[in-house]
């Protein structure tokens, strides 16, 4: 396909297969500028597509002036509430598993500020974004509800996606009646957005029945089917390409309103049409972490051993959908406690619809339970490290299933030796730097779930012995392709030059979803069976071969390896791939495989990645302004396909972290709702120079029940424990605990004073 | 004096001369605000440049911009593609990604393959073009260096380890020697820039390059409703993000004797079309606080457009350089027609979005005074993150000392301040709790309190007003703990040892 990527064999300079540091193999063609990301398609005859987006964000649009925008030269179509062609289905029908309530100018309501309300359509970019500013909005405005404290909260059904809102084991009451220590603290995170520095944006273009669509993706093959089913056409007519997705972290999993309006005006108007957004329009329609307020209740024997661990969210969603970050799970897998408790509430705001934000739920919930950790640690007057200890789960506390692997208590060693926390003073204000800066250590656990989704994927062997293989995956940026890459190479016995790769195209076999940390496990474990079944049936021919030197070996077995079969018994007698199809008369093999998670080791094992980050910030006594001056975090997470792709994802997700929790916020103005920091310049990510020398220890861990390959995921779990370790390191340098992310200057400030 | 009867007849209208990828290029009927980046996109379809804010904020946009001296060299720049207007390019040279490595990936992107310094890949382009300017400009020689060079480069994938082994790798790379291609390059932009007044117009949208100080005092006494733009680090969010109409536009950046650094008597003299970058060594060379202001004033690309003029002109409450350069007692010369006059910075700032520049006024000059031995300096700019970030306050102080019997008393006290007010503005309440005085503690404090009564600053997203008022005190006792050995660094940037990924001990 030549819409595909495929990659060219390697390049044996950066090395070979599984468990290699090979570099990205899609690295030239990103670093000249020749990797085609979704807005840089540009088919003949193309229009371009701008929408208007709210300005308030609860109301009603009483009037869009049509017909200025109409007569602007070079607009050539208007698509509002009052001309948009229907769909097959209903905007809340959700015709998949992931999906939401789309907006998709079904009605003059406005339910947030950045809503799309009018898509205009012109021959030039200027020309639609010009027609977009003359349509001059009016309104029918109501008071916005954009904080917690403007709307009572609610009992969910499920949070995240589909979970139980409620886990409870033991009585609190009682366990906290017996403690001898006992810590009650709330915390608060704000609404995150994902800013991936691709914006979201899609060219589609029918042909007949059949529409085909570039646009950044993490699950294409489940996304076919429902473009589908908006359009009343089969998920086969529908392609999508997704070569590259210019960053995504689980906002570009869920198809959102703008992409549906760009088919239909594509359909509607029989050209191409492509849709970017713009920067401001990514805090609203396309997802973001919910904000939180979360309560913790800690009882502790004398011993220091939890007796009591209560963990209360509130999260906030849409007006119009739910997605309740499910921040207390957090507190279900990590720290032993006779009586567990965690529980979710929601408030319905005036906000675009919150969506998985690297690590859902853990993020957030990580945040807030290691701070608490922290303050329950210090209330049993143990360091906050040896607090862990005594309270490590040898068992899922919640679910008392046995871990598939948990080499946690490695990550805190190691971890621990490499950051010298031994040294580590239990008051806090007790270091200095020799500038007069405050200096403070504090640490955090990481935990994230080790999922398996569903995919598929093929391999071809080819009468020259090179192989190739094929799965709808998507890189985001994790580098999937070269992980996967050397995966499947593996799987056929094959150095990775021999094996071609094709992926990010909704034409070839499902790679499930790129999310939840499930992807290199799900995708690969397909490929590698893809791979196996395609040797199973190489060595059927070569056994049944009186003419092969591995003739009746069927009962030994054959070993794959550098493109030929080995006896098993006899390694000496082997021939090629090659040579076996060749006699017999076969210019292709393929094979087929399939990822998922052994139904009976998911029923009988709790499956994470664990890992413990640990971290020191400088706080300027004065002026307060906050330094991270060094992470070391050590991650336990199975199976590593590439160390530096892992090490990359970890060291990443820990960044993540600083932004967390010193940075990253959208603030609302009160009165109309509005994002005020809508932009890079204002919304802060973490620049190079927020970030300070970092470690990061792959821990060795050998799991033998999350799949046959004894992978598990590493894209979120940096995330976790960060934040914590940041939070109680500020704490441990100034004596003040900051209970509200991000921590800024501006609340140490208040408090510091008193010292 | 200028008048309808000498001045010369408009200039006839031209088209966009510039090169592109060492092809020329001649651009007519797009209109004068078109992006740089915008038209890479879209006619050129080169794609490998990004959009990712369209603001100046992530330099994903970042392409190299070549442009004749006027004497027979060349100059070379990063900027941001995505707020340039492409009349400015007329007469200049722009490489993009895809030119870079046409024949074969280059040293640096070799590097960055080897070293896993990209991840998405969205951002890679504008970082890959980043530190290839800085390559050959010389800017890459160490850790540091490298960082600061990428200072204006956002990766959200947050891979910036690799990214900066990839630039210190090539750091030492010998420089291709193209003295012979530079100076042919130089004369072909002159050739195209073509002489006296630019003029481009379209739909009716009309736009001015003079070249020379007095083709702009006569361009803009002739249109004296045109909006000035030097290097559009502001203006251009006028278009990009605001949609404002610009009907007619003044560019300022061709004007080469705005382009002067002077020194006379103490006092250096700074063309208004300086860039931050061209101004950082001659300011960091007056006091390092100036130079480190500047490092973090924003990033490279946006110091390599923006302009000392522009920075002042607009009038921003939180630009970070006017504060500094009231408090060390600096002019701006304004220029109307013939006419020239000058104002004390701190008179120019009349209130929030009101200067004292008359229609037709042109900032054409700043004077900026040496320090004397006897004057202490002090800049520091709070903001939330380390770099690219707009700034809570700005502090800037001076003050001169004189002796008095036993004691060394303040003399003279310059207390200047951005983000207190709805202008820069000094603190004359606290300074006069200064004057007379030793600078102790005690003045200190005092001066401290007196604050309250020069300034109630604006609570909004960056900062409330108690955080502004309490951390302009506090940078005030920080002067005072320094000058009085009692205090040594501040709140630094990662050190150079950042990710090297060496050891780490335990605390000292």
């Amino acid at each position: 396909m030549s819409d595909t990527i495929s990659l060219p064999g390697g390049n044996a300079r950066f090395g070979s297969n599984s468990g290699q540091p090979m570099t990205r193999r899609d690295g030239v063609l990103k670093v000249t500028g020749a990797a085609t990301f979704a807005a840089d398609n540009h088919p003949d005859g193309m229009l371009y597509a701008v929408t208007a987006n709210a300005t308030i964000s609860r109301g009603r649009v009483t009037s869009l002036n049509v017909e200025a925008a109409k007569a602007h030269p070079g607009v050539v179509e208007v698509i509002t509430p009052a001309n948009r062609p229907p769909l097959a289905i209903t905007p809340e029908a959700k015709p998949y598993p992931f999906a939401f309530n789309i907006e998709v100018l079904q009605d003059d309501t406005v339910r947030y500020a950045g809503q799309e309300i009018a898509m205009v359509v012109a021959e030039t970019l200027e020309a639609a974004t010009e027609g977009a500013r003359l349509l001059a909005p009016t309104y029918e405005a109501e008071t916005a509800r954009v904080g917690f404290d403007d709307v009572d909260s609610f009992d969910p059904d499920a949070v995240g996606v589909g979970a139980p809102p409620v886990a409870e084991k033991g009585d609190i009451d009682a366990g906290l009646a017996k403690a001898v220590n006992r810590i009650s603290a709330s915390y608060e995170t704000p609404a995150q957005y994902h800013n991936a520095m691709e914006p979201h944006a899609m060219v589609a273009q029918w042909d007949g029945d059949r529409v085909t669509l570039d646009t950044p993706n993490q699950a294409l093959v489940m996304s076919t089917g429902a473009f589908g089913a908006w359009f009343g056409i089969p998920p086969e007519n529908v392609t999508i390409r997704s070569p590259f997705l210019g960053g995504g972290f689980g906002s570009k999993a869920i198809v959102f309103g703008g992409q549906v309006l760009t088919v239909l005006a594509a359909k509607m108007l029989g050209r191409p049409v492509k849709y970017a957004l713009r920067r401001d329009q990514m805090y609203g329609p396309v997802g973001h972490r919910g904000a939180t307020r979360q309560a913790f209740r800690m009882g502790m024997d004398a011993e220091g051993k939890l007796t009591a661990l209560e963990h209360l969210t509130t999260s906030t969603t849409s007006t119009f959908e739910d997605f309740i970050e499910p921040a207390s799970n957090a507190s279900h897998d990590l720290y032993a406690s006779p009586a567990l408790s965690s529980r979710h509430k929601a408030a319905r705001l005036d906000i675009g619809t919150p969506g998985p934000m690297r690590a859902p739920g853990e993020a957030s919930g990580s945040a807030a339970l290691e701070s608490a950790i922290d303050e329950a640690a210090l209330a049993a007057g143990l360091d906050p490290l040896e607090f862990r200890l005594r309270n490590y789960a040898e068992t899922a506390p919640m679910s008392d299933k046995p871990y598939s692997a948990k080499a946690l208590r490695e990550c805190y060693a190691q971890g621990a030796e490499k950051f010298g926390w031994s040294k580590r003073p239990m008051q806090p204000r007790q270091m200095k730097d020799d500038a007069g800066r405050l200096v403070g250590w504090g640490m955090g656990t990481a935990l994230f779930p080790a999922p398996m989704f569903q995919a598929k994927a093929k391999a071809t062997l080819r009468a020259d012995g090179s192989a190739l293989v094929e799965t709808a995956g998507a890189d985001m940026g994790q580098g999937a392709w070269t992980a996967l890459h050397q995966i499947a190479a593996d799987g056929l016995g094959l150095d990775i030059a021999q094996v071609e790769f094709h992926s990010g195209h909704s034409g070839l076999p499902d790679g499930g979803i790129a999310g939840g940390s499930g992807h290199t496990a799900t995708a690969g474990s397909a490929l590698h069976a893809a791979g196996k079944d395609a040797i199973a049936k190489l060595t059927e021919l070569a056994v049944n071969d009186e003419a092969s030197p591995l003739f009746g070996a069927g009962n030994i077995g054959v070993t794959a390896r550098d493109g030929r079969l080995h006896r098993a018994d006899d390694p000496s007698r082997s021939e090629s791939y090659g040579e076996i199809l060749a006699r017999a008369g076969v210019s292709e093999l393929g094979g087929e495989g399939q990822g998922a998670r052994d139904p009976s080791s998911a029923e009988e094992y709790a499956m994470f990645s664990h890992g413990a980050v640990f971290a020191e910030v400088k706080v300027d006594p004065e002026l307060c302004q906050i330094r991270v001056s060094r992470l070391v975090g050590a991650f336990a997470a199975g199976r590593i396909i590439n160390p530096r792709l892992a090490a990359s994802q970890l060291y990443g997700g820990m960044i993540w972290g600083i932004g967390f929790a010193l940075l990253e916020e959208a603030v609302h103005d009160r009165r109309s709702g509005r994002i005020m920091n809508a932009n890079l310049a204002e919304y802060h990510v973490p620049v190079n120079a927020d970030v300070p020398p970092m470690d990061v220890i792959l821990v060795d861990e050998d799991d033998r029940y999350v799949n046959a390959l004894g992978i598990k995921g590493v894209g979120e779990i940096g995330i976790t424990g960060t934040v914590g370790a940041i939070a109680n390191a500020i704490w441990h340098a100034t004596g003040v605990r900051v209970r509200k992310f991000p921590i800024g200057i501006e609340a140490l400030l208040a408090e510091t004073s008193a010292h | 004096m200028t008048d309808t009867a000498t001045r010369p007849a408009e200039p006839a209208i031209r088209p966009i001369r510039f090169v592109l990828n060492g092809a020329e290029r001649e651009v007519a009927g797009v209109s004068p605000t078109t992006t740089l980046l915008d038209y890479l996109r879209g006619p050129e379809r080169l794609t490998g440049t990004k959009e990712g804010c369209a603001e100046g904020d992530c330099g994903a946009c970042t392409v190299l911009l070549c442009e004749h001296d006027g004497a027979g060299g060349l100059t070379r720049r990063s900027v941001n593609a995505c707020i340039q207007f492409l009349p400015a390019m007329n007469g200049r040279a722009i490489e993009t990604i895809e030119h870079i490595g046409r024949n074969g990936p280059t040293p640096l992107q070799t590097a960055m393959v080897e070293n896993h310094a990209s991840q998405c890949g969205f951002c890679t382009p504008g970082f890959v073009m980043q530190l290839h300017a800085g390559w050959l400009t010389g800017a890459l020689t160490d850790r540091q260096s490298v960082k600061d060079a990428i200072a204006g480069n956002l990766c959200r994938c947050t891979g910036y380890g690799p990214i900066i082994e990839a630039g210190l790798e090539i750091a030492d790379e010998p420089v291709p020697d193209t003295g012979a291609e530079d100076a042919a390059l130089s004369a072909r932009l002159a050739q195209l820039e073509g002489e006296g007044v630019f003029s481009y117009a379209s739909d009716g949208h009309r736009w001015f390059s003079p070249t020379s100080v007095d083709e702009l005092a006569d361009t803009y006494a002739a249109h004296p409703d045109a909006v000035l733009v030097a290097g559009a680090t502001d203006i251009g969010l006028w278009v990009t993000k605001q949609y404002r109409e610009l009907p007619l536009l003044i560019d300022i950046s061709h004007v080469r004797d705005l382009k002067v650094i002077e020194e006379a008597a103490g006092r250096v003299y700074f063309g208004a079309a300086i860039t931050h970058r061209e101004a950082r060594e001659v300011l960091a060379g007056i006091h390092p606080d100036l130079g480190e202001m500047l490092r973090r004033f924003a990033g490279t690309q946006i110091r390599n457009a923006g302009t000392l003029g522009g920075n002042i002109a607009n009038g921003s409450p939180i630009g970070d350089l006017p504060p500094c350069l009231i408090a060390l007692g600096g002019r701006i010369f304004l220029r109307k027609g013939d006419d020239l006059r000058i104002v004390a910075l701190e008179d120019f700032f009349i209130e929030y979005g009101k200067q004292d520049r008359a229609m037709g006024e042109f900032v054409a000059a700043i004077e900026v005074p040496r320090l004397a031995d006897n004057q202490r300096f002090f800049a520091h700019k709070i903001s939330k993150r380390f770099d690219s970030d707009i700034s809570a306050v700005m502090a800037a102080f001076c003050l001169t000392f004189e002796a008095s019997g036993e004691d060394v008393i303040v003399a003279e006290a310059r207390l200047a301040f951005g983000g207190m007010a709805g202008v820069p503005k000094r603190a004359k309440a606290a300074e006069a709790k200064l004057v007379g005085r030793p600078f102790d503690a005690d003045a200190a404090a005092d001066a401290m309190a007196a604050m309250a009564e020069d300034f109630s600053p604006l609570t909004d997203m960056r900062a409330s007003s108690e955080y502004r008022l309490k951390t302009a005190q506090n940078l005030l006792k920080r002067f005072q703990l320094e000058l009085a050995g009692e205090a040594s660094g501040r709140i630094a940037g990662m050190g150079p040892e950042t990710l090297d990924m060496a050891p780490i001990g335990g605390a000292s």
